[in-house]
């Protein structure tokens, strides 16, 4: 009973923690596709691509993707080859240094972002009024001051993830190397390079998403080229539209896409050690065949499917067209608006008898002057080609501000204080 | 020391060992100490035109961290309030967040350590997903949620529990979750892997020895994790009080966090040498936090970082 | 092959800090020796083959490869090769490619270092195995691909660093036969580390016995085995009873020991002591177990033993008795099984004799430890 009761909370504990850890990217990704100028996913209007075309439109975006992918790779290459030298230093290093030497290259991961960004950006300019260089430099270039920022932390996880593979090797592989007449060189190339390469991939995907997600450094270095997640800050901080929730449902696909694929990998390779300890050498190349691929793979099968459910999206959109659905809620919204309209109208007309009948009792003496302005602002509204147009624009605009300048002819029929101020 | 270094080439190879040492010497010295140094350096001096660094009003001054805690000079106020309130106000608000993340994260870092399964793998790619996902787009995320036509406020005034949509973003309770949020994979994985090592058979004894679930969690399991923990807690403290883009995008208009301000020196303000001893401020409290939670926990460096 | 290339330390000093890993070694191998240094565990044996191979600088003195001084010259200019104790083949690189790697550093094609892996693949008895990655072969398979990819370097001294410690025991016996007909085929030199003293024995033309940074004694292998230098050298190749005592009487090349506990016994003086002890000295005698046999009861001389069975064992080719001896070490007899019948002693007091020239004592020393 008790142990139940225990277990049951644990997974609704579990299934709690994991809606709030992916509900937010599932509801950005949902939003996506709702046809409503502000990112949210109710009401739900229509299912649109529109926000896709939209954003691969923006030429900020673009340039942003551009800048990002440079910078990463100058940070993957920068920070790869630093983090392999820390990692081969510490494993020699004299060992009355190695607790300050630890110390020193594994700092940068705890000291915050924007400290390592500001610092840069001082030190380097420094060193360029030093040097005597002018403000177009090449050290004062965005580009180099934001591989250098971010290269200073992101070495240090690659020197993480690189010492834990190195503490394996065995140093007496470079020495046979060597004894066979190798060079330093050659040993490290041929022997040593090699046994690393999953490491250095690792470490290489670690830097490249570190680079491309990082704001705190970037954002006081990237000078005139402002990365993708600086242009997404823009963005999200002056107005936001559902084409970075089209953006961020790519950015989830692609993560889900390669966490799957590397998954179903590495289980493959599970199986094929687990068959190699069973099988014998020569059998093993007829029994892995593709089919088991899959056999008790999940990650594979949530792969395959996933691709499936890619490929039926991809088609929907290009054969799908909103068009109509898009027109529907236009003309819903557009009763909906008339029918306040009408209900205003309505109750403005009740108050409007109420008032001639006090004023009636005072007299007769201005009756006539509000007329006039008052028909002159309802003619405009009510004009059926004016209507048209200024829906339109309702449409597509956030309902949020309702009272854009373009709606000043609403404006003034939805306030019932300036409908009071006329008279 | 010149035995270490002939070793060292030795060992290396006179090329190769030029270019790790060379590596390494450009990335200790050149990209982490003398910047740290150089902005140190920066932060005592006047906020001076470009043609004038260096002349003979470049001196030495206290000016930038006396503005700070007095405010400018000839102020209102014999306090700078404003700024010592972001201050103080950020870091309890990345303490609070640091515990909260503690608490949410102890449970499934147990959970993930101490069972079987292959689920778990499945489990620890969905941990992983969020964290691949740009800081942005993750606050972004949570904008649409808190918003004020937002999923929860949709939700609450459908339920009937709200009559007006209430400001999550205004009420910085946005914040708080987006930077709770932002940090929960380094706050799980450190605990994680240490929880995993732990012997199932510890925990087993105790519950035979009759010990209730919270006293074998208190006794057994929590000094066990404390280097996890320690850990955790120091990577969520940092990026909370050093995070910048959650607050721009979730915090509300009348509230700061302390890395913005060090912002706007920068970039509204153009005092630089003003940003820069905010940036000290910052780095120097948050050493002094690491230090005091590895004298607290007793845990060294090198459990840091795993 | 070339005639052979001999190697020459000349008081050879490695310290590390404080540590004195190899104290003034002169040690002269001939070109197309099969050279072995024997030793326990940490007395400097795979230090010294480190200094030879170029791994390691000597703090004072010098190597000498073919005549040539060595220093200052890297482990990838010298003429040596090396197996590892762990043999360190590269795990990502296949069979063929790991035999021929001394040719792709120098640029050979791909069809050449086939050809000649295929070759060397002949010679160890593994043909049409190329292809294979290491970890896809037995130990002994590896074994012999390590000793391929050296010679494959074509060097004129190869140095072998404990290779069959991690053999089995009946793998390790073949082993030494192979190594011993590889090294008389291709007749370079070949250096030997080892702590095993039958590997020592079984393959080599000359032994270096070392303890503790010293080299006790360099001879051959019946020379260290009936005649050696030192206590140390006498404890640790093959089993010795050891008898200690003080010199009694020095008659030539014999002396009268007055043992501890069996009472005076005569023995004869190791070659390399000879003229140099005295009376009073102390004094270690040793009597292999097979140097013993079975004396009619109640003989008493200067060589005869008597002492109490503790426990018999038979182990085929031999009957073992154990007697007690002194200091809770017991005395080892061992008599060959030529078919005779065995008594049990066991509980009573036996007489062994032996032949003085089966007994050597040398000036009392560290023993190896067992």
């Amino acid at each position: 009973m008790n142990t139940s009761f225990l277990r049951i909370s644990i997974w609704v504990y579990l299934a709690i923690f994991f809606a709030y850890l992916l509900g937010p990217l599932v509801i950005m990704s949902i939003t996506a596709f709702n046809s409503s100028g502000f990112p949210r996913m109710s009401p739900w209007e229509c299912l649109t691509f529109q926000w896709f075309s939209e954003l691969f439109q923006d030429q900020r975006i673009l340039n942003g993707i551009k800048n990002s992918l440079i910078i990463g790779a100058g940070t993957v290459v920068l920070s790869v080859a630093m983090g392999l030298a820390g990692a081969l230093m510490l494993t020699q290093i004299w060992p009355k240094l190695r607790a300050t030497y630890y110390t020193i290259i594994i700092a940068p991961i705890l000291i915050p972002g924007v400290v390592l960004g500001i610092s840069t950006l001082v030190f380097w300019d420094r060193i360029n009024r030093m040097l005597g260089l002018g403000a177009d430099s090449f050290l004062s270039n965005g580009v180099f001051l934001t591989v250098i920022g971010q290269s200073t932390f992101i070495a240090s996880y690659c020197m993480l993830v690189l010492v834990a593979r190195l503490q394996r090797y065995d140093i007496a592989l470079t020495e046979a190397a060597l004894d066979l007449g190798a060079t330093h060189a050659q040993a490290f190339r041929k022997i040593l390079l090699p046994f690393m390469r999953p490491a250095i991939a690792s470490a290489a995907v670690l830097a490249f998403l570190a680079s491309f997600e990082n704001y705190n450094t970037t954002t006081f270095t990237f000078g005139e080229y402002p990365t993708l997640t600086i242009e997404l800050a823009q963005k999200v901080r002056y107005g936001i539209t559902p084409a970075i929730s089209a953006l961020a449902f790519i950015i989830v696909a692609l993560t889900v896409f390669f966490a799957l694929l590397n998954e179903a990998k590495l289980k493959r390779q599970e199986l094929v050690a687990a068959a190699r300890k069973k099988a014998t050498v020569e059998e093993l190349a007829g029994k892995i065949k593709l089919p088991s691929f899959f056999a008790g793979n999940m990650a594979a099968v949530l792969l395959v499917v996933f691709a499936v459910a890619t490929i039926t999206v991809v088609g929907t959109a290009t054969a799908y067209n909103p068009a109509q659905c898009i027109a529907n809620v236009k003309e819903q919204k557009q009763l909906e608006a008339e029918q306040r309209i009408q209900e205003l109208r309505k109750q403005r007309e009740e108050r409007r008898k109420q008032r001639e009948a006090e004023e009636a009792e005072q007299g007769d003496a201005q009756q006539s002057a509000p007329k006039p302005s008052n028909n002159s602002g309802f003619g405009n509204v009510f004009a059926p080609n004016t209507l048209g147009g200024e829906e339109d624009e309702g449409a597509a605009d956030t309902e949020e501000q309702p009272s854009g300048s373009n709606n000043s002819g609403f404006g003034g029929v939805f306030d019932p204080n300036s409908l009071q101020n006329d008279q | 020391m010149p035995g270490f270094l002939k070793e060292f080439f030795n060992r290396n190879g006179t090329g190769m060992g030029l270019a790790i040492l060379g590596l390494v010497l450009f990335w200790t010295i050149g990209l982490i100490i003398l910047p740290q140094l150089s902005m140190l350096d920066f932060s005592f001096r006047p906020n001076l035109p470009p043609p004038e660094i260096g002349g003979p009003k470049d001196v030495y001054t206290l000016e930038n961290y006396k503005y700070l805690i007095y405010g400018p000079e000839g102020g209102s106020q014999s306090y700078n309030a404003v700024d010592l309130r972001v201050f103080f106000r950020t870091l309890i608000a990345a303490v609070c967040v640091t515990i909260f993340n503690l608490i949410i994260c102890y449970p499934i870092a147990y959970y993930l350590g101490q069972s079987k399964g292959s689920h778990i793998r499945i489990f620890a790619i969905m941990l992983i997903i969020p964290y691949w996902i740009n800081e942005i787009l993750r606050a972004f995320a949570l904008r649409i949620i808190f918003g004020e036509t937002g999923v929860l406020n949709t939700l609450f005034m459908g339920l009937g529990i709200f009559d007006t949509p209430f400001d999550f973003i205004r009420n910085d309770i946005a914040l708080y979750a987006g930077l709770g949020y932002a940090y929960i994979l380094l706050m799980i994985f450190p605990m994680y892997n240490v929880i995993e090592s732990l012997d199932g058979n510890q925990i087993e004894a105790a519950r035979d020895l009759g010990a209730p679930w919270w006293r074998i969690h208190w006794r057994v399991v929590i000094p066990y994790a404390k280097p996890g923990i320690s850990s955790g807690c120091t990577m969520v403290f940092m990026l909370s009080a050093g995070a910048l883009a959650a607050p721009q995008i979730l915090g509300g208009p009348s509230s700061l966090w302390f890395t913005q301000l060090i912002y706007q020196q920068f970039n509204d303000n153009n005092d630089w040498p003003q940003g820069a001893a905010y940036a000290i401020v910052l780095l120097v409290t948050c050493i002094l936090f690491v230090l005091a939670m590895m004298r607290l926990f007793k845990v060294n460096m090198g459990d840091i970082g795993k | 092959m070339s005639a052979g290339v001999g190697v020459d330390l000349e008081n050879l000093w490695i310290r590390f800090g404080d540590f004195v890993a190899v104290r003034d070694a002169n040690v002269n191998i001939n070109g197309g020796d099969f050279f072995s240094f024997l030793g326990p565990s940490g007395c400097g044996k795979t230090t010294i083959l480190r200094a030879v191979s170029g791994f390691l600088e000597p703090s004072e003195g010098n190597v000498l490869i073919g005549g040539n001084n060595m220093r200052g010259i890297g482990p990838n200019k010298r003429p040596t090769a090396l197996i590892f104790q762990n043999l360190a083949l590269f795990p990502l690189m296949k069979v063929w490619e790991n035999i021929t790697f001394s040719m792709e550093i120098k640029g050979a094609s791909a069809a050449e270092r086939r050809k000649r892996a295929d070759e060397l693949l002949d010679m160890i008895a593994l043909p049409g195995q190329g292809d294979k990655l290491p970890s896809e072969l037995s130990g002994g398979q590896r074994q012999r691909v390590a000793i391929a990819r050296a010679l494959c370097a074509e060097p004129d001294v190869l140095l072998l660093d404990e290779p069959l410690s991690a053999l089995d025991l009946k793998l390790r016996q073949h082993m030494r036969t192979e190594l011993r007909e590889i090294q008389q085929r291709v007749g370079i030199t070949f250096i030997y580390i080892t702590h095993d003293q039958g590997e020592a024995l079984t393959m080599s033309d000359n032994i270096a016995v070392m303890r503790a940074g010293v080299i006790d004694q360099i001879a051959d292998g019946k020379t260290i085995y009936n005649d050696p230098n030192t206590a140390f050298a006498a404890s640790f190749v093959g089993e010795n009873n050891v008898f200690r005592g003080k010199v009694k009487q020095v008659m030539g090349n014999e002396a009268l020991i007055a043992t501890n506990r069996s009472g005076d016994l005569v023995a004869r003086i190791s070659t390399a002591n000879q003229g140099k002890m005295k009376e009073g000295d102390d004094a270690m005698m040793f009597i292999r177990p097979e140097a013993f046999a079975i004396a009619s009861d109640g003989a008493a001389g200067d060589h005869f033993v008597t002492a109490r069975v503790n426990h018999e064992e038979f182990e085929g080719n031999v009957f073992n008795i154990f007697t007690e001896g002194e200091g809770g070490k017991e005395i080892k007899v061992s008599i060959p099984n030529l078919g005779q019948s065995f008594e049990d002693h066991t509980g009573q007091n036996i007489t062994l004799e032996y032949e003085t020239r089966n007994a050597v004592v040398v000036p009392a020393g560290e023993l190896a430890a067992e």
